[in-house]
């Protein structure tokens, strides 16, 4: 491990301020890819097969950051939209953002109309009958997208509930 | 991706089948009384199930913590920057462009309730400073003791000052919808732009920076104000534009920056800054004053302006400072 650290840490930074654009983001992250390869070893038998375990591991982690941002700066606009103040709690505002990342997860891979279909239902509470006329599709077609889309966010939910237990 | 624990797959697929059946406001009792009977039939039936209303819950934790409109707009914006950022990587715009129009268009029967919900107040107290990205991407800062209304509907991007002093960095709108704001002596169209617009007690000064805007007096005077004028205007009549001064802009960093004005102008804006009552003695209000000074800290300023011109300040009360020839 620590000749794995040696030869990859500075070429990991690298890279990964290439991608972040900011040297102690880069840090910080290539510091998070060694811990999750600590946590979770495995044999890596030469250089190349070690960089492009990094790489994946490192390039998720960006995408988790990006993601984690996009979350925190959309319900931070949400927050200040609100005409009146909110106490918020820092506990209360890990939750909501967790919430929203999940969420983000389940939709993503999603075609856009079933993604469309399951937010307008189970966001905005609208009847298939509704979101049929707003979609332009029919009923039954809204019924088997609530379908695939359950599915999609059930398996999501599994691993969200593995990893944190 | 190998998940021991997870219900088979086929079983995860019949629940998520008849979540969509007990969801479908047409589901009839029959099919009530089978999906009940699906669901006694096998543990496993069970724990899939559970899975469902996990989901569920997720989804109503998420409405009720953002609200149906906050939720849907986090949802959205979160989806689009991971386009966005998909596009930036090389593939095709096509998929923002719809997801962005789905965002924007909305039933008949929630428009309302829609444009209802963005319309806030937003208000700083007198030495606070604020700045707010709008729904659009558009920036706007808040000046001291400000108050404004937004209003963003399918039609138009609607800024209602109602007092004090705004900045506005216009975006570009997917939508196309004009950027106005109103003041009690008009209304101002933005095209594609960077300005000030300060309510005054008689009338509106504006200054813009980048790109243009048109005046709209009350009463139906018109002017198109250009990048690097600056003007006021009442309700009836709309001075001659001069040549703007981007230190009026400074209080965005939060300077007061004095170039070769006079103290009893600066005085006048500090006052917007700070509480209480700022008086300058007459004999000394034509002095000239340059520097830059922290808005935040205004009684700071007032020793800085005591150390620089030959004034003190005398407060007479604790809320009220009069400044006077030192001697």
């Amino acid at each position: 491990m620590e000749t794995l650290y040696n030869e990859n840490h500075g070429w990991l930074q690298n890279w990964l301020n290439r991608r972040v654009g900011c040297p102690a983001l880069a840090a910080d992250l290539a510091q998070d890819t060694f811990v999750r390869l600590l946590a979770n070893p495995r044999p890596l038998n030469n250089l190349s097969a070690a960089r492009s375990y990094l790489r994946t591991v490192a390039g998720r982690l960006c995408i988790d950051l990006w993601r984690r941002q996009s979350v925190e700066q959309a319900w931070l606009e949400v927050l200040a939209a609100r005409p009146e103040a909110l106490n918020i709690s820092p506990e209360e505002h890990t939750i909501i953002v967790e919430t929203f990342c999940e969420i983000d997860e389940m939709l993503h891979r999603l075609p856009e109309k079933i993604a469309k279909t399951f937010v307008l239902s189970q966001i905005d509470g609208l009847t298939y009958k509704q979101i049929a006329a707003q979609l332009n599709v029919s009923e039954r077609t809204i019924k088997s997208y609530m379908a695939k889309a359950m599915l999609e966010c059930m398996l999501i939910e599994a691993r969200f509930h593995h990893s944190v237990s | 991706m190998p998940q021991p624990d997870l219900p088979a797959h086929h079983i995860l697929q019949q629940a998520a089948q008849w979540f969509a059946t007990m969801l479908d406001e047409d589901v009839r009792q029959q099919d009530r009384d089978q999906w009940q009977a699906w669901l006694n039939a096998h543990p496993e039936h069970q724990r899939a199930w559970h899975y469902v209303e996990q989901v569920g819950q997720r989804f109503q934790q998420a409405q009720q913590q953002a609200g149906t409109t906050g939720a849907r707009q986090i949802i959205h914006d979160t989806r689009s920057s991971r386009i966005t950022r998909r596009t930036l990587l090389g593939s095709g715009l096509a998929s923002v462009a719809t997801w962005l129009i789905w965002s924007q268009t909305t039933l008949p029967g929630t428009a309302r309730q829609l444009a209802h919900t963005l319309s806030a107040d937003y208000r700083t107290a007198t030495g606070e400073q604020r700045q707010l990205t709008l729904s659009d991407g558009g920036q706007l800062w808040l000046n001291t003791a400000t108050a404004v209304d937004i209003s963003y509907t399918d039609t138009i991007r609607h800024i209602k000052l109602r007092d004090g002093e705004i900045l506005i960095e216009t975006a570009k709108d997917a939508l196309a919808r004009p950027f106005v704001v109103t003041t009690l002596q008009g209304s101002l169209r933005a095209l594609g732009t960077r300005f000030s617009v300060q309510q005054r007690d008689a009338n509106t000064q504006i200054s813009v920076y980048e790109g243009a805007v048109e005046i709209n007096a009350t009463t139906g005077q018109r002017l198109t104000l250009q990048a690097g004028e600056q003007t006021s205007f009442t309700a009836s009549a709309i001075a001659k534009p001069h040549k703007a001064q981007h230190s009026r802009v400074a209080w965005q960093q939060g300077l007061i920056v004095a170039d070769n004005i006079s103290l009893q102008e600066l005085v006048e804006e500090l006052s917007r800054y700070r509480h209480g009552y700022l008086a300058v003695d007459a004999s000394v209000a034509n002095l000239k004053v340059m520097g830059t000074y922290p808005i935040d800290k205004p009684d700071h300023t007032l020793t800085m302006l005591e150390n620089a011109l030959p004034i003190r300040t005398r407060r007479v009360l604790p809320w009220w400072v009069t400044l006077e020839p030192d001697h």
